[in-house]
């Protein structure tokens, strides 16, 4: 459940981004690697406390990375093809991964959670550590703000309408570039408050980014590119999988949501909630 | 040499919208057409042989074992073109069968101590059936799906090859491996890599220039048309996928010459990005830009390894300025009206030097 | 109200539209005749800056739109009804209406509210909560009508309504447009089925491959034998 949730929050970032502008963005994985590093720097530099203030800090830290990548970079590649864009986001990752190893170099940094969300409850006999119940809480109320956003406010049809025909959607008058910008920023807004919420859970470095970033592909195309809903179903099946792959045959374990994904796609080869035609 | 056949495969009325991009127009320095066809081909052996053996004797030895690995990458990288280039099949997975024909190699000599020819001679095989399996999967999707299939395949490769320790020495991999000792020697060994790459290459031009290769380009320019006009196009793009499986396989074996060593890192997307890197680096319309981009990609590596740790940071910020600014690579430099004006010539234009999309067909 | 002038508009290397000139004046429903890749569509995606034409003019209250955003356009009051289905599938009713009203222009006046829309088409307040995706045809109809009645525009390009709809319920699609245009509304009207454009519109223009073959008054197309040739089959069988 811990895996899932935050899977969520990085994966729903990626298919909203995905799903509005057809960007399958690499450099999501170093927002996300972002945000956790931000929080630990934070962290050690004001001590513990600043956990909460980090908590939103980050996260609007990376938006503000993101919203900077959109305007300079991707503008220029939205009418080209796909590779082009592709190659894009990719160069992307590869300038914020040495950009990271100069900021927090190459050791691994470790996050502790402020006291509230360290140790165990019990509950019906089993303990569950405070701190994965928190990820799951807070991965709830992401999905639930997103839901609220995407079904009661304007920008939010705006973004469902732009998944699926932007054409019309300029045509009735909404600015889709800027839309795009708001929607790129938001999904680096999730990244980064993906990384930040995990912090404390895993020691953070600089290949966050790479392993992370397959980890949430797989995710939305499992749920199906664009769909919110979607990336909470794939979240909850790649952490199944992973958990029964750990219980089973813990050295086949990572194994398991490559298959996973292998065999969604063979049932539904556009991802459980996806359309039936591949917009890319 | 191309038109030809171009004409034969579009015999039944349909003519190709692109003329392909040729080999001469890739060293058009060079005036060959006058020379028939045989005097071509003799021409061509004995200046890539002899450019071969006047680099194995006037480069240092350091310098010719990077060489060996760069023929290994352009071998490597002219594969994957042929899906990414040739086919507009993004794969993002083709480390995959270039780390499995290093594994092939070196698990034969962990487990049986298996001597190296046969194991090497077999490395294309192996290539071609996992391309061969995973193929037929992952091309009944397209676009993203599709490069997200081939990642997919290729990480389950990776984590067998991370986490199998008992059968694979798990991260650590494999250290040492057997070969022949002439091989080792960096001046017989860069000759050997050289030559194999040259006639994989070969094989390779032949293949995109093939009735075959100009159908799956007609293809990628318009599925639907090709589909219409009868053309099966899952068995050609299967097809193209296991050719290049092959042949990344084959490089892989080549790496094993290089270095005797394989490790789970030859597996991972990034090694998958690399050639594509490569491949949009040195210009992906031409058959021999991705040769150049292995070129220049691993040997800048190399310089710029040594003075700066930011590598990373330097070829992020060269493929964001291509991919923005020069979308045919650095093969495309040579192909400019601008040059042609600047040389003087605004003569024979060659089919590949008029306006190509670069991309795949979206 | 409308000036077009010579435009030229192409799909990549294709040269569709070869230099279209047409005009539709304040309160005028102009049809726009032709048959199948005769280039209806695309002249009004260049109008509305889908397509943007390379070459040539395109004028709205003398203002130059050639070079402006879609959205923009959208927003100086040129509302486009595109053929077939395209609404958006996984909004519901309501939400499409309201996304449609945000596009109006804040000073424009707002003569057509989300009540004036339910009065024409009260089916479509019955069907508010409904998701778009699954409305029949002729529902979609309607709400494509609605949406761009919301945004209150001035000028209307409604690419051939009547496509795919039983013959009732063009009967009915005849009925709302004249409302529409007693209204006061300009339309530039593409139809295959020349008929029903003709009857609405005052004036008409045939195109063919990408050019204006004729344009005259409607009465006048309509009586005409040779355009009558042009058209066909569809034209013969309505009358
Ligand atoms: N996206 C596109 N890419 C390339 N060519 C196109 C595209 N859309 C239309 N065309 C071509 O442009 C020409 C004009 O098409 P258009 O859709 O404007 O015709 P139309 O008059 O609206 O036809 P119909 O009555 O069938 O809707 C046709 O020849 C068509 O094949
Ligand atoms: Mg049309």
């Amino acid at each position: 459940m811990t895996t899932a949730g935050g899977l969520f929050i990085i994966a729903a970032g990626l298919t909203l981004v995905f799903g509005a502008m057809r960007i399958a963005n690499i450099a999501h994985g170093s927002f996300y690697m972002y945000g956790a590093f931000l929080v630990s720097t934070l962290v050690s530099t004001f001590g513990s406390t600043a956990f909460w203030v980090s908590l939103v800090a980050a996260p609007l830290a990376v938006a503000a990375l993101g919203f900077a990548m959109e305007v300079l970079v991707l503008r220029r590649v939205y009418d080209k093809d796909h590779l082009t864009q592709l190659l894009a986001t990719y160069a992307m990752f590869l300038i914020f991964a040495d950009l990271a190893l100069r900021f927090w170099g190459a050791q691994s940094r470790a996050v502790a959670a402020p006291a509230i969300l360290s140790g165990s409850i019990q509950v019906g006999g089993a303990s569950f550590p405070v701190y994965n119940l928190f990820v799951v809480v807070v991965a709830a109320l992401v999905g639930l703000g997103l839901w609220a956003l995407l079904r009661f406010t304007l920008l939010g049809w705006r973004i469902v309408a732009a998944v699926e025909d932007p054409e019309m959607l300029a045509a009735k008058g909404t600015n889709v570039r800027m839309l795009y910008t708001v929607v790129f920023t938001l999904g680096a807004f999730l990244a980064g408050l993906g990384g930040a919420v995990i912090a404390p859970l895993q020691s953070i470095d600089t290949g966050l980014d790479a392993s992370i970033i397959v980890a949430a592909f797989i995710v939305v195309v499992i749920g199906g590119l664009g769909s919110v809903a979607g990336a909470a179903l794939g979240a909850l099946i790649v952490g199944l999988f992973e958990a029964l792959g750990i219980l089973w045959t813990p050295a086949w374990a990572p194994a398991f949501i490559y298959l996973a994904m292998i065999v969604v796609l063979q049932v539904r080869p556009s991802g459980i909630f996806g359309v039936a035609e591949t917009p890319w | 040499m191309v038109e030809p056949s171009a004409k034969q495969t579009h015999a039944n009325g349909q003519a190709l919208r692109e003329a392909p991009p040729s080999l001469e127009s890739s060293l058009r320095f060079v005036e060959v057409k006058r020379y028939g066809k045989l005097a071509r081909y003799l021409f061509w052996t004995l200046t890539v042989s002899g450019a071969a053996l006047l680099t194995a004797y006037l480069v240092p030895p350091v310098w010719l074992l990077e060489l060996q690995y760069v023929a290994a990458l352009a071998l490597f990288a002219v594969a994957t073109n042929l899906l990414v280039g040739y086919g507009g099949m993004v794969s993002f997975g083709q480390a995959a069968y270039y780390g499995l024909g290093a594994y092939t190699i070196a698990l034969a000599w962990l487990h049986f101590k298996a001597p190296f020819w046969p194991c090497f001679l077999l490395t294309p095989l192996v290539g071609a059936a996992a391309a061969f399996a995973v193929g037929f999967i992952a091309l009944r999707t397209r676009h993203l799906y599709f490069a997200l299939l081939t990642l997919a395949f290729a990480q389950l490769f990776y984590t067998i090859a991370e986490q199998q320790y008992d059968i694979t020495n798990g991260a650590t991999g494999i250290f040492g491996i057997g070969i022949p000792a002439t091989l080792m020697d960096p001046q017989k060994g860069f000759l050997f890599v050289f030559a194999v790459a040259a006639l994989a290459l070969l094989a390779l031009w032949k293949i995109t220039t093939s009735p075959f290769g100009l159908t799956l380009r007609a293809i990628r320019e318009n599925r639907v048309r090709a589909e219409t006009l009868g053309v099966n196009v899952f068995r050609h793009e299967l097809l193209a996928f296991v050719i290049a499986g092959a042949f990344s396989a084959l490089a892989g074996g080549l790496f094993i010459i290089h270095d005797q060593a394989a490790y789970p890192e030859l597996l991972d997307w990034t090694k998958s990005g690399e050639p594509i890197f490569m491949l949009v680096l040195g210009g992906m319309n031409s058959f021999l830009g991705p040769v150049l981009g292995a070129f220049v990609y691993q040997i800048s590596h190399e310089l710029i390894v040594q003075h700066l740790k930011d590598w990373q940071l330097v070829l992020g910020l060269v493929v964001l300025l291509i991919v923005l600014f020069m979308p045919e690579g650095i093969v495309g430099l040579f192909n400019r009206t601008m040059w042609q004006r600047w040389l003087g010539k605004h003569a024979a234009k060659s089919p590949a030097a008029q306006k190509q999309p670069h991309a795949p067909a979206a | 109200m409308l000036e077009v002038e010579e435009i030229h508009t192409y799909y990549g290397e294709s040269h569709v539209l070869q230099g279209i000139s047409l005009s539709v004046n304040e309160g005028e429903v102009v049809a726009l005749l032709g048959r199948n890749g005769a280039g209806k569509t695309t002249t009004m995606r260049s109008l509305i800056g889908l397509t943007p034409p390379r070459r040539g003019r395109v004028k709205f209250f003398d203002k130059d739109i050639t070079n402006l955003q879609t959205y923009q356009i959208a927003r100086l009051g040129i509302a486009f009804v595109p053929s077939g289905r395209r609404v958006f599938n996984s909004l519901n009713v309501e939400q499409n209406l309201k996304l449609a009203a945000a596009a109006a222009h804040p000073l424009a006046d707002r003569r057509w509210t989300m009540d004036s829309v339910f009065e024409l088409f009260p089916k479509l307040a019955e069907l508010r909560t409904r998701r778009a995706g699954f409305l029949s045809g002729g529902e979609q109809q309607m709400l494509k009508l609605g949406c761009a009645l919301l945004a209150n525009p001035k000028l209307l390009l409604l690419d051939e309504p009547s496509e795919g709809l039983s013959p009732a319920i063009v009967g009915q699609l005849g009925e709302w447009l004249r409302k529409l245009k007693h209204k006061g509304l300009s339309i530039l009207l593409s139809e295959q089925n020349a008929l029903f454009a003709l009857r609405l519109a005052e004036r008409g223009y045939v195109l063919e491959k990408g050019r204006v073959q004729y344009h005259a008054p409607a009465d006048e197309l309509l009586n005409s034998a040779q355009v009558r040739a042009y058209l066909g089959v569809k034209f013969v069988e309505a009358s």
